[in-house]
């Protein structure tokens, strides 16, 4: 396509050039910002129109440049729409039909929640992943805080240390649950021993633990034993970034350790706890693997004591083939993970402010 | 290319044959670590096939098929192996083709597989009756009625196993193999107990009285009486033998008496706690071949495992070497014999291009031909005939006395999960308030209370 600047192009280029005069004048005294910005689209429009006028192309460089930087998106895009968002969305549908993925779709409103309601084993996966999330969130963020603060001193064997605690989140689950379990092995292992031989815990009481209403207990303790290693490298990259002048003005005014903590350390970490707690929370309530492999025993089922909201949608959806009612489970799923995330974001925001 | 994998099998087969004759410790171990858990798990055994005679003249030289078929545990398993030879030795244009798609969730992994229209298995296996009911009702096997009504195949050789999957008057597998539940035994314990050995008559209560007499609490020379897999099964199903109730009923109130049972027996030391077990995980077999078991309830397909083993060395035989098999306890007033079964099957999957040739492959292994292989392995196959008794007990390594014997006469077969609406809803249910029972969580009364509340609230 070869320069085509007849008449009439020049024409046009001198109108358009005039409205982009005009408007950029109004932009300049604009106040009300919803206005301004307004403007602001305008005015690009017109450069790209004028632009495109200008060398006779069929594309303008404006353009040319969005789609150079779309293709670059597009290979990650593509592979997120298809594996990811596609089938949120046909999730999100499934919630409301009934389907075991052979025979047609029928639709179902909204009978699957209602079929929550009366569902002793959703009930029941639903309090334990509470309960679960409601332990383990606070715990590990605690635990990992203290494990921090302490290895962010110059303590003897830090280096030590800190690969120590990190240890359990780098090894394989698979493997450290057996350790777990044969620690609390109900007859033989040394922790129900000692209970017995030093605090004359008759046999019979001696805690069953991964069983009954010990098991989400114990899911717990494994879970903040397991990650805290990882959120202390978090809160330990925090601690670092807080610069050190604060400490030394804070001790002249004669601030002690706690003070210092309280004022200090803590205000400072903000947005480290913020990032730690909402990691911490969607993690909770993704738990499975550590309900399987502790409480599962070999065939990998779990009790009413013991399931959790992920089992029971892996159980509705790939057992019992019933797809629309386990989407159904997961929507549940989502929306709590959704209303933590947003109460977490309102509260960070908040702070800031 | 069609010449060179027969020819392939050929020298497979003859290679087989010499293995055999250089006796059964050629037979690689199977370690047993690798028998899954549920599956009936046969592995090699002391004999290996005979090669099937070179047919030269073949019968129906047709177009060359090739039928997918999904299997699990091949390696571990050798009946595959030996009814794909057979097979194909007598149809030379037909070639099958194994996946192993693995034991532990094989039916859930095949229902995926079968899920949509992209499949191209043309024959599947069908473990359970929970994973065939699943695929029954995803549209994703044929019914054979017509088929068997077409080749007049008698179901009744099937001694009633395919009346209890039949899904709305038509059948959609046909089985192959037939596992039923016996009592496991060791000798050298009841003899050092001084106690006469386990009977093919016995009622429960008996059984019990036995078990605590065997059972040796001291610390440090601990002997088991029983020991009770952490299945379902091996506590709930026997009170399913005295013929009048099924899992499907909806009440539960019979089972009672077996919680009872076992739970008393677990608190008086008669038997391992299923609590430790579930911590360990520990295989039945490994309880079994460690001597200090004396006596435990399983399927028919331990005895391959243990014939297996023993030969190669894999157990101890000081430990366990010296053991016996008897008819499974029976209720009160019930014929001795009745025991729970569990059928494997084969089915022909709708996406099947041949059906025809997928279905004469499923004629083939459940009928005659297909239960003399895998009785040659010491399995046995769903058409239980003299021959196919005679062959098993005559296999090195089955027990001598004729008790164990007599053991293999079934009466009455009643399948572990029998077809109906809602079976895999069903069984989930019951093994997770089996295990609240068994690990104390419930008391027996609240948890059958609720199996009989979540049960009759499926419609």
């Amino acid at each position: 396509m070869g320069k085509m600047t007849g008449t009439s192009n020049i024409g046009q280029i001198d109108e358009l050039q005039r409205a982009l005069t005009e408007t950029i004048e109004r932009a300049r005294v604009e106040q009300d910002d919803r206005e301004k910005k307004k403007l602001i689209l305008n005015i690009e429009k017109y450069n790209s129109r004028i632009d495109k006028l200008r060398s006779g192309r069929m594309i303008s460089r404006q353009t040319r440049r969005d789609l150079i930087a779309y293709s670059f998106i597009a290979p990650n895009f593509i592979g997120f729409c298809v594996f990811t968002l596609i089938p949120i969305i046909f999730a999100f549908a499934l919630a409301f039909m009934k389907w075991d993925g052979s025979n047609p779709v029928s639709f179902e409103g909204i009978d699957n929640f209602k079929r929550l309601w009366g569902d002793t084993f959703f009930k029941a996966a639903f309090k334990n992943t509470i309960i679960y999330c409601i332990g383990t969130v606070p715990l590990t963020m605690i635990a990992s805080l203290a494990l921090a603060i302490i290895l962010n001193q110059k303590v003897f064997g830090r280096g030590i240390f800190r690969t120590l605690a990190f240890f359990p989140y780098v090894a394989s689950l698979v493997a450290i649950t057996s350790v777990w379990k044969l620690l609390f092995h109900p007859s033989k292992g040394p922790v129900n021993n000692i209970l017995y031989t030093f605090f004359h815990v008759p046999q019979e009481n001696l805690p069953q633990w991964f069983s009954g209403g010990l098991c989400v207990l114990s899911m717990i303790l494994f879970s903040v034993w397991k990650y805290m290693g990882y959120y202390m490298v978090i809160y330990l990259a925090g601690l670092q970034g807080i610069p050190g002048e604060l400490y030394e003005a804070a001790a002249l005014d004669g601030a002690g350790t706690w003070n210092q903590f309280r004022y200090i350390t803590w205000p400072q970490l903000s947005s480290t706890t913020f990032f730690v707690v909402v990691m911490l929370t969607i993690n909770c309530f993704k738990i499975y693997d550590v309900a399987v492999m502790l409480a599962g025993g070999g065939s990998g089922e779990l009790t009413v004591s013991a399931t959790v909201l992920v089992y029971y949608i892996y159980q509705k959806a790939f057992i019992d083939w019933d797809l629309g009612y386990s989407s159904a489970v997961a929507m549940v799923l989502f929306v709590m993970v959704l209303l933590v995330t947003i109460i977490q974001f309102r509260g960070q925001a908040k702070k800031e402010a | 290319m069609k010449k060179k994998v027969i020819s392939l099998m050929m020298s497979a087969a003859m290679a087989a044959t010499v293995l055999a004759g250089c006796g059964a410790q050629a037979a690689a171990p199977a370690p047993a670590a690798e028998v899954k858990e549920e599956a009936p798990a046969a592995e090699e055994a002391p004999a290996a096939e005979e090669a099937p005679a070179a047919e030269e003249a073949t019968e129906d030289a047709g177009e060359p098929v090739t039928l997918k078929w999904a299997i699990w545990d091949e390696s571990t398993t050798q009946y595959w192996g030996d009814i794909k030879a057979a097979y194909e030795a007598k149809n030379p244009n037909v070639t099958i083709e194994m996946v192993d798609l693995g034991s532990q969730d094989y039916m859930t992994v095949l229902a995926t597989e079968l899920s949509g229209s992209g499949s191209d298995f043309d024959v599947v296996t069908i473990k359970d009756v929970p994973g065939y009911a699943t695929l029954v009702q995803k549209n994703a096997i044929i019914p054979l009625d017509d088929y068997i009504s077409k080749d007049g195949i008698d179901l009744k050789k099937y001694a009633g196993a395919t009346d209890q999957v039949v899904v709305d008057g038509k059948l959609y597998e046909l089985p192959f193999r037939n596992d039923f539940w016996v009592l496991f035994y060791n000798k050298d314990v009841f003899d050092a107990a001084g106690v006469d050995y386990p009977t093919n008559d016995m009622t429960w209560d008996e059984y019990d009285a036995l078990a605590r007499k065997v059972t040796d609490t001291s610390f440090g020379s601990q002997v088991y009486g029983a020991h009770y897999h952490t299945w379902r099964s091996t506590v709930q199903l026997c009170a399913v033998l005295d013929g009048k109730h099924t899992i499907l009923d909806g009440n539960y109130d019979f089972m009672k008496p077996y919680y009872e049972m076992v739970l008393n027996e677990e608190k008086d030391g008669v038997c391992r706690k299923y609590t430790d077990l579930k911590t360990e995980g520990l295989h039945y077999s490994a309880a079994f071949s460690g001597g200090d078991v004396a006596m435990l309830n399983m399927g028919s397909w331990f005895i391959a495992t243990m014939m297996t083993n023993l030969a190669s060395g894999e157990y101890d035989s000081s430990l366990c070497g010296n053991w016996g098999i008897v008819k499974y306890p029976h209720a009160e007033g019930v014929e001795p014999g009745s025991t729970l079964g569990t059928i494997t099957g084969l089915s022909v999957t709708t996406a099947c291009d041949t059906p025809d040739a997928a279905w004469d492959f499923v004629k083939w292994v459940s009928g005659e031909e297909g239960a003399a292989v895998m009785a040659s392995s010491g399995n046995f196959p769903a058409i239980m005939t003299d021959e196919v008794k005679t062959a098993i007990t005559n296999l090195e390594g089955f027990p001598t006395d004729d008790a164990s014997k007599e053991a293999l006469n079934v009466s009455n077969l009643y399948l572990e999960v029998p077809y109906g609406e809602n079976v895999s809803e069903i069984n989930s249910i019951l093994d997770s308030y089996h295990g609240s029972i068994m690990t104390g969580e419930m008391s027996i009364d609240d948890g059958i209370a609720a199996m009989n509340k979540e049960i009759s609230a499926l419609k």
